[in-house]
């Protein structure tokens, strides 16, 4: 196979002492936190633009209620959504920093769109919540916030799953040029798929719980409206997810499919599949019932947390299976880079060690240590004029110890010596030996 | 930085294009999340306190747009500072990541409890504004969201103190001749100019966005139908201005006291960093400026305080302004110092680390560049592909800092020059006035495919 790694960082991982599972348990939990607000952000988003539609369409207060109370939960998964973002990350750069970052870097400078597509996004969602009733009577324009607003929030996931789908497969780092190279691939395709299914049905499940609440808190009418729009959400979305989930670890490259069918992490999004069977046939049981207690709602919701942790372990199993080979290899060529690296360092501070220090009386020792020599030569003209020429053409030793101080202009060539951090009596060193070279011709 | 996949940032450059997010970054999240935070909960904690219902409402008109910005463009370039540097420099931000690792997650910890808290504050304010006890609620939450905005910059200062000054009283934070370093975290943590740094960045954040909150509540009750916000208008900035003239002075102070503990090699960069290369020797420019500027906030707060009613409109926004000029400028000043380094003394502002230079001179900088064609690596005998090499080590070594044709653009900086001078003057970077750069690294025959390669930017075809 085709690596193409980069080095670790030659520093000791801080680990504490704590073994690799716990930080891939830790970034489990992370990441299912991250992903459950995002699903909602997603599903929240999109509701809040969808019932407010409808409610213009009904002449339905209610609706528009629902909708807006729909923006308090973008709001707040958009802002914990991001923030849980930021922890998986911190893991992973820290443990497969060469990784992550390689990745990052194949995919720029269009990864920039998590930043700057976000703030756009961020911006406009929150126009169209606090604009929600000054704009009251032009429905049309503030609709249109909203849309753009979900818009620009649905293309966040292209991007950001097609840097973590090339982060897990490392053996794409020799082929894969720029972002549309890996995004433009089933893997990304039926990743996203599964994402946005998943958003759906994760709102779906969570528009049941919080109507079931409200109808017990007294909002019976936004309550009930909740409860429905949810069901219909979740028994749209969630049993085609349950086609897609098993059929998600056979997208990567075969080296990394081929690997994870010899371990437990395989039966995973069967299990997963099973519970949302289960979680669908509890929601059409109660499909007929106008109301539904939050306690029993609240198992649904349960039911799809707990899929969404078994498909979060099994992301974390691909990337295990994926890393382990690169990991090895990319540990021995780290190793073989440094021990070459430090050997040579330690014979160079030998060598410095050893050496005489510089004479600064010696004229050609001090131009060298001052770094006049960067620009001039005793015979030819480098960037500067030969020091020979200047010695022909200036007869005052004056002007030569103020040139190097404060340097000139216009002199000699267009292109202008820079003042020097040099001493009157350097300077004086400097201008005898150039004067000096005069003589010498 | 030679390891990793090549990304070349056109016309503006990497460095710009982090410059921009930085700059954004730190006037948000200093101005509206550190200092907001502190002057958010001073002004409804003064409204409550003096029952002035009319301040009380028009401050939650300020959070409101504090609110909207701190979680929208603060929170997210905040994120992208990290991918930002990681374009830039992998390996730099690997290495501090690292060393910081931990010190990070407690980071994102207290940042959980900031953006909880802003949203608490914002989403139940008013909810709890019908009752005094509501209210002290909102003023306690406020405290809360005060302390732990203020935290988050603890360890991130810490972090950008340690690239300029990563040494504590001679004690190297890691063992250059060791892998993998073993790093002493407590070394790097409690490094030189950790304290003033922060004690400097938290007042003048303070200051900073009492002038943003004078300029938005001048804004918001001027536009406000509400008559009771024009007549609360002139007490908060009244407020808003004694929080200016309690703190200007002090992060003044405070600005000195950093200013004694950066190293001298840093200091020296100074005139290069304040006036840019073309006018490093008109230093004496900056005094001006800062005067002109310093002074137009002063003598602003001093109009604010003892005339809010008649402060105008302008003079509110050209504080905010003169504030933005001035942290613009800390901000460049303490990045280019730096240099040559990113980490001071042990990684070269283009991601080198200075231990590897005796080999990478030797074996060539191209030798372990894993992303680049092979034969874009080394000069043939009949030195078909120098151009080739030269670009692969011009985008290895130089892009960071230069473009070809953009800011900084070699084709610029050496129009006219002769293949001889260009070939010279990679002998030694760090001399002839530029002592802001690091050296060439490589071997002879790369710096003289990096020379043809430089010229032919000017000139068509090979020379030499």
């Amino acid at each position: 196979m085709n690596w193409k790694l980069p080095f670790d960082i030659p520093l000791i991982t801080p680990t504490l002492g704590l073994p690799l599972e716990f930080f891939s348990i830790l970034g489990i939990v992370v990441f299912v936190v991250h992903i459950s607000f995002i699903y909602m952000l997603i599903g929240a988003s999109t509701a809040s633009v969808i019932y407010n539609i409808i409610g213009v369409f009904k002449k339905d207060k209610a609706y528009d209620q629902f909708a807006y109370r729909m923006t308090n939960y973008t709001t707040v998964s958009e802002n914990m959504g991001a923030l849980w973002g930021v922890a998986p990350l911190l893991v992973i750069s820290v443990l497969f920093t060469g990784f992550f970052y390689t990745a990052i870097l194949k995919v720029s400078p269009h990864i920039l769109h998590i930043i700057y597509g976000n703030i756009i996004a961020f911006l406009l969602s929150y126009a169209y919540k606090f604009s929600w009733h000054a704009l009251e009577n032009h429905k049309g324009f503030h609709i249109a916030i909203g849309l753009s607003a979900v818009l620009a929030f649905f293309t966040l996931p292209f991007v950001f799953m097609s840097m973590s789908n090339l982060y897990m497969q490392p053996e794409l780092f020799a082929t894969v040029n720029n972002i549309w190279d890996i995004m433009f691939t089933p893997v990304t395709g039926f990743r996203l798929l599964n994402f946005f299914l998943s958003a759906f049905m994760a709102t779906g499940v969570v528009m049941i719980f919080i109507g079931a609440r409200w109808v017990k808190n007294g909002d019976v009418e936004i309550g009930k409206i909740a409860i429905s729009q949810g069901k219909k959400w979740f028994i749209w979305a969630t049993p085609l997810n349950i086609v897609v989930i098993p059929l998600l670890p056979f997208v990567f490259t075969p080296r990394i499919s081929e690997a994870l069918m010899h371990t437990g992490f395989i039966y995973l999004p069967f299990v997963a599949s099973i519970l949302l069977i289960i979680a669908v046939l509890f929601v059409l049981n109660k499909f007929k019932e106008e109301v539904i207690t939050p306690q029993s709602a609240l198992r649904a919701v349960a039911l799809v947390l707990v899929s969404v942790f078994l498909m979060a372990t099994t992301r974390e199993g691909v990337r295990v299976v994926s890393f382990e080979e690169p990991l090895a290899l990319q540990a021995e060529a780290t190793t073989e880079f440094m021990t070459a690296s430090l050997a040579e360092y330690k014979k160079y501070k030998e060598e410095m060690a050893n050496k005489p220090a510089v004479d600064m009386n010696d004229p050609v020792q001090l131009a060298e240590a001052k770094g006049c020599l960067a620009c001039h030569s005793v015979d030819v003209k480098l960037v500067g004029p030969s020091y020979k020429e200047v010695a022909f053409k200036e007869s005052d030793k004056g002007i030569i110890i103020n040139t190097i101080q404060k340097g000139s202009v216009n002199k000699y060539d267009v292109i202008p010596m820079p003042a020097q951090d040099i001493s009157n009596e350097e300077a004086e060193i400097l201008a005898n030996w150039i004067m000096s070279l005069k003589e010498n011709q | 930085m030679f390891d990793y996949p090549i990304f070349e940032m056109p016309f503006i450059g990497q460095r710009m294009l982090m410059a921009i997010n930085a700059i954004i970054h730190v006037f948000v999240s200093h101005g509206g999340a550190v200092g907001g935070s502190v002057v958010l909960a001073a002004m409804a904690w003064w409204a409550n306190k003096k029952n002035d219902m009319a301040a009380y409402n028009l401050t939650f008109k300020v959070v409101m747009v504090f609110f909207i910005i701190s979680t929208s463009v603060g929170a997210l370039t905040g994120i992208g500072m990290w991918i930002h540097a990681n374009i830039l420099s992998p390996n730099a931000i690997g290495g501090l990541i690292r060393v910081f690792f931990w010190k990070w997650f407690i980071e994102w910890i207290v940042f959980n409890f900031e953006v909880v808290l802003l949203l608490l504050l914002f989403m139940t304010w008013k909810k709890n504004q019908q009752t005094e006890e509501g209210r002290a609620k909102t003023v306690r939450i406020g405290v809360y969201y005060a302390i732990s905005s203020w935290l988050t910059m603890v360890i991130i200062t810490a972090i950008l103190a340690f690239m300029l000054t990563p040494n504590f009283d001679g004690q190297p934070w890691v063992d250059p001749t060791v892998y993998p370093g073993n790093v002493d975290y407590n070394n790097a943590l409690f490094n030189p100019t950790w304290w003033p740094s922060l004690a400097f960045r938290t007042f003048t954040s303070i200051a900073f966005a009492a002038a943003l909150a004078i300029m938005w509540t001048w804004i918001i009750a001027t536009f406000s139908k509400n008559e009771e916000d024009k007549e609360a208008k002139a007490r908060l900035v009244k407020f808003l201005a004694g929080i200016m003239m309690i703190t200007v002075p002090i992060s003044a102070a405070f600005g000195y006291w950093y200013y004694t503990e950066i190293p001298a090699a840093a200091l020296a960069m100074i005139p290069t960093a304040v006036m840019t290369r073309a006018f490093e020797d008109r230093f004496d420019l900056m005094y001006l400026m800062a005067i002109g500027v310093g002074g137009s906030i002063i003598i602003t707060t001093i109009i604010a305080y003892f005339s809010p009613k008649r402060m105008p409109y302008l003079a509110a926004s050209l504080m905010v302004a003169g504030f933005l000029i001035l942290w613009g400028y800390e901000e460049r000043v303490r990045e280019f110092i730096r240099k040559p380094f990113l980490i001071y003394n042990y990684m070269y502002s283009n991601g080198i680390r200075t231990t590897d230079v005796p080999y990478l001179d030797k074996v060539g900088i191209l030798k372990h560049a894993v992303f680049l064609d092979e034969d874009k690596k080394v000069v043939k005998e009949d030195k078909s592909n120098i151009l080739d090499v030269g670009k692969s080590v011009y985008q290895i070594e130089c892009r960071i800092c230069h473009t070809v044709n953009g800011i900084n653009g070699l084709k610029g900086l050496t129009a006219g020059w002769s293949h001889d001078a260009i070939r010279n003057r990679l002998n030694n970077l760090p001399g002839g006035g530029t002592p802001y750069m690091p050296p060439f690294v490589g071997t002879e025959a790369e710096k003289d495919a990096l020379a043809a390669y430089i010229k032919s930017l000017n000139v068509k075809g090979v020379i030499k």
